[in-house]
């Protein structure tokens, strides 16, 4: 097998995050909060599900804004493919009165999301986050170092013994009923 | 699917499917209520000033540890009116199973078949297999008097071996049954994936 991340696209709708690719995107993320400076940044997958989070978190339920998110995100690139204006790296601006928020496509898997106060020049935000939106993707292209693809090789096997132990379902089931009450 | 190995976390997400007023709000409203609220997240609606769902609901479940994975089940709605066509396909995408909410009221049955039919195209459209995606068909409202026998609805849609249950999702009967198929069905279709 091939020890280029894009084996990890494997699954249907799969993305696999292995420990290198998250020290990365948060890397990237920090760096925009502190050049934007940005209050917030949020990165989904294209469904929603929470990738990573910077910047003043406070009370924001991160996991409903996530879906959120990608069905907005979503929705816009539906409109903009209607419209025939549809292109990579859709970006969305929200102008406040306090605060303005992007949510713009970052390559084919994530959805990201800034929130930057309303001082803060909007052409200088829109330049920071699409350079930050065409980074991360390459992310996931990068090829793997020794150490990563180690980790991977190491956490397959460990995940894979889960996935093919054969009570799997059973365990599902245990854990579901733990969560139900009559 | 999602996979995150540095927080060793199974993201899973399971669209419910089906024609307006079928009972796919009241399914998730029904988990809402009956799952351990720290185990799970707010409900998220987005809906008209009618009540109606107008792009979709989510809700969040996170399972116990298993095996050291922790699987997060991420529940989506799509709007069943016809109206909101496009929105239903851009809730199912990346989809890893189906819950189809049926109506059991005699006069709903073109709209099952009509819902059902959608289903297949808006999958076809994304590449997913109608055949390989673990789906469940549940046929609610079996409280109603006259409601439509399971064979006709069965025949209508000429189901191919999905699992089925009756339910009366607004008394909460068959809800947890369906929940637990489908992720069962899923569970089932990722371990054959990775194989």
């Amino acid at each position: 097998m091939a020890n280029t991340a894009n084996q990890y696209y494997r699954l249907r709708s799969g993305l696999t995050i292995l420990p290198s690719h998250q020290r990365n995107i948060d890397d990237i993320l920090s760096k925009l909060v502190q050049k934007v400076p940005a209050r917030f940044v949020l990165l989904t997958d294209v469904t929603g599900q929470i990738i990573s989070v910077r910047g003043e978190q406070g009370k924001i339920n991160v996991v409903a804004l996530g879906s959120l998110v990608a069905g907005d995100l979503a929705a816009s690139q539906e409109i903009a493919r209607l419209m025939g204006e549809y292109e990579d790296f859709q970006m969305i601006l929200r102008e406040g009165q306090l605060t303005h928020t992007f949510i713009v496509e970052a390559g084919r898997y994530f959805a990201l999301m800034v929130q930057v106060s309303q001082e803060v020049p909007l052409g200088w935000a829109r330049m920071l986050i699409q350079d930050a939106s065409k980074q991360l993707p390459a992310v996931m292209e990068k090829e793997l170092d020794k150490q990563d693809t180690a980790f991977s090789q190491k956490m397959e096997a460990e995940t894979n013994q889960v996935l093919e132990s054969e009570n799997l379902s059973d365990l599902f089931d245990d854990a579901l009923d733990d969560l139900w009450s009559e | 699917m999602f996979i995150n190995w540095q927080l060793r976390e199974l993201n899973l997400k399971v669209v419910y499917y089906g024609p307006a007023l079928s009972g796919k709000t009241t399914n998730l409203e029904q988990i809402h209520a009956k799952v351990d609220p720290k185990r799970r997240g707010e409900l998220v609606s987005l809906k008209t000033q009618e009540d109606r769902t107008l792009y979709f609901d989510f809700l969040q479940i996170e399972l116990g540890k298993i095996s050291g994975l922790t699987p997060k089940i991420h529940l989506y709605t799509v709007p069943g009116q016809s109206y909101y066509e496009a929105s239903r396909k851009l809730v199912l995408r990346g989809a890893d199973g189906v819950v189809f909410v049926a109506d059991s009221t005699p006069n709903r049955l073109r709209a099952n078949l009509e819902s059902w039919q959608n289903l297949k195209t808006h999958l076809a459209s994304l590449e997913i297999s109608f055949t390989d995606i673990p789906m469940v068909v549940q046929f609610n409202k079996r409280d109603l008097p006259n409601a439509t026998a399971i064979t006709t609805l069965k025949n209508v849609l000429r189901l191919n071996g999905q699992p089925t249950f009756e339910a009366t999702a607004m008394q909460g009967q068959g809800v947890f049954e369906t929940l637990k198929t489908i992720i069962n069905g899923v569970v089932k279709q990722v371990q054959k994936e990775m194989k």
